[in-house]
């Protein structure tokens, strides 16, 4: 046997794979070859290279990935309160629920009923029944659910379009208020917290939306937000606006344009 | 793995106690670098908790972490090229001495491994300490069964020759040392 055939069979002798005639014409070759069988010592000898092992503190810092990757983890809904992760958590079993097969059935028997009863209903002379007026109140915490839906999205532009949403109603239920409230006070986008500004401040005489916004006043860091509140502030002529604009003063920031707004409120407050 | 596959993420430690002396082992002879191969091992079990989903059960295993532990190792090398293949910190110094041949062997071993070209040297790791069979290492690398074999084989033969040549340098060290040969002129037959 030539050293080209046994290159074929040698790796699979090593491994201890070969048939008995096969592995006894390999010894007979490697009894005649010395290169052959000096490739056969070296893999033997590859064993007793010593094994590297990592430091001790490898342990623990995959301790710390995994604590950290779980914490990660349970975290993700949450966008730092414990409302939000409520609602989230709640918004998400509706929709996952609405996309399953058995919700979209449901989705379009429902859909056919309400059909089917304004058809009857609108078409007639009659005047508005209570019935229609249950179905648009219907219609109208729908309509809720999907601003409170949107607001929780990823996606700014998606949350701005929740905001415009909002606006579409006279009459917000107090769990749209107060997501655009928390939308105002925490959310990452200057634009989606000035859209929420702006819807807020149609039920400004809301004692709760009241509050929120002067509340946060004090809280915003981005000088657009903060002049938006200002003029607002003006607006509603605030009792204690003077006191809260002196508030706003005392705090340290380094914006000019929001120092000077301050200072015209004022002026025009006097 | 299928506890930690089915979201269990305590079971990972099981494996990791399993798996990171062959990781750390197989990427500290294949890169020469202690602290990356460290890293490289903890990026490996990162992977895994990430991309659990995509293990499948009933195959093996052992050859689903190398491909992750390569593909963890081709992406650090993409972000952050080097220019030597091998970095070999970790080397002792070679110096001939009285030492048991056994044991020098073993270094002079070592050395001859740490100068094959990246390929050859991962191959043989993978099958001589990773102890995977051919059939994994030819599904991990994407090629024919007797690619793999033709691999081993032209590996081993520039293992030998590497050897060879280091052995041949020691001896002529050693004999300089002991004055056998004049330090300059002279014909260095070994």
């Amino acid at each position: 046997m030539k050293c080209e055939q046994i290159s074929e069979l040698l790796p699979d002798y090593l491994q201890g794979s070969l048939s008995a005639e096969q592995r006894h014409a390999v010894e007979a070759h490697l009894e005649q070859c010395a290169d052959c069988s000096e490739e056969a010592a070296l893999w033997k000898k590859l064993s007793l290279l010593p094994v590297d092992r990592p430091g001790p503190e490898s342990q623990a810092r995959f301790e710390a990935m995994l604590q950290a990757y779980q914490a990660g983890r349970s975290n993700q809904p949450d966008g730092g309160s414990e409302w939000r992760r409520r609602t989230s958590a709640w918004n998400w079993n509706v929709f996952h629920w609405l996309r399953s097969p058995l919700g979209a059935m449901a989705w379009s028997a429902a859909l056919l009923v309400v059909g089917v009863f304004a058809g009857l209903h609108l078409a007639g002379p009659k005047p508005p029944s209570p019935d229609l007026a249950a179905m648009q109140s219907e219609l109208a915490s729908m309509k809720q659910l999907v601003v409170l839906s949107m607001l929780q999205q990823q996606s700014a532009s998606a949350r701005l379009e929740g905001v415009t949403w909002s606006t579409r109603d006279e009459q917000l239920n107090p769990q749209v208020l107060s997501a655009l409230l928390h939308t105002l006070c925490y959310d990452a986008s200057v634009d989606v917290r000035l859209a929420a500004l702006d819807a807020l401040s149609r039920h400004g005489r809301q004692p709760q939306v009241h509050k929120g916004i002067l509340d946060s006043l004090q809280q915003d860091q981005s000088p657009l937000v903060q002049v938006a509140l200002i003029d607002l502030l003006l607006e509603w002529r605030d009792p204690d606006a003077v006191q809260r604009l002196q508030a706003l003063q005392q705090t340290p920031y380094r914006n000019p344009s929001v120092r000077q707004r301050v200072e015209w409120a004022k002026s025009k407050l006097d | 793995m299928l506890q930690v596959r089915d979201g269990a993420g305590e079971t990972l430690g099981v494996l990791f106690d399993r798996y990171q002396t062959p990781l750390f082992n197989f990427y500290s002879k294949l890169t020469g670098n202690r602290t990356l191969s460290e890293d490289l091992v903890q990026e490996v079990f990162l992977r895994i908790l990430k991309y659990r989903q995509s293990y499948r059960p009933g195959t093996p295993f052992r050859a689903w972490i190398y491909q992750i532990a390569r593909n963890a190792r081709i992406d650090h090398f993409r972000k952050f090229p080097r220019e030597t293949t091998f970095e070999p910190e970790m080397l002792p110094p070679l110096i001939p001495t009285d030492s048991a041949q056994e044991q020098q062997e073993v270094e002079l071993l070592q050395r001859a491994l740490q100068q094959l070209p990246e390929e050859k040297r991962e191959i043989l790791l993978l099958c001589r300490f990773q102890e995977l069979k051919y059939e994994e290492i030819a599904a991990l690398l994407g090629c024919e069964l007797n690619t793999v074999r033709t691999r081993i084989h032209r590996a081993l033969q520039e293992l030998r020759k590497n050897f060879h040549q280091l052995a041949q340098g020691t001896m002529l060290k050693k004999a300089e040392a002991a004055g056998n040969i004049p330090p300059q002129g002279g014909r260095h037959e070994v």
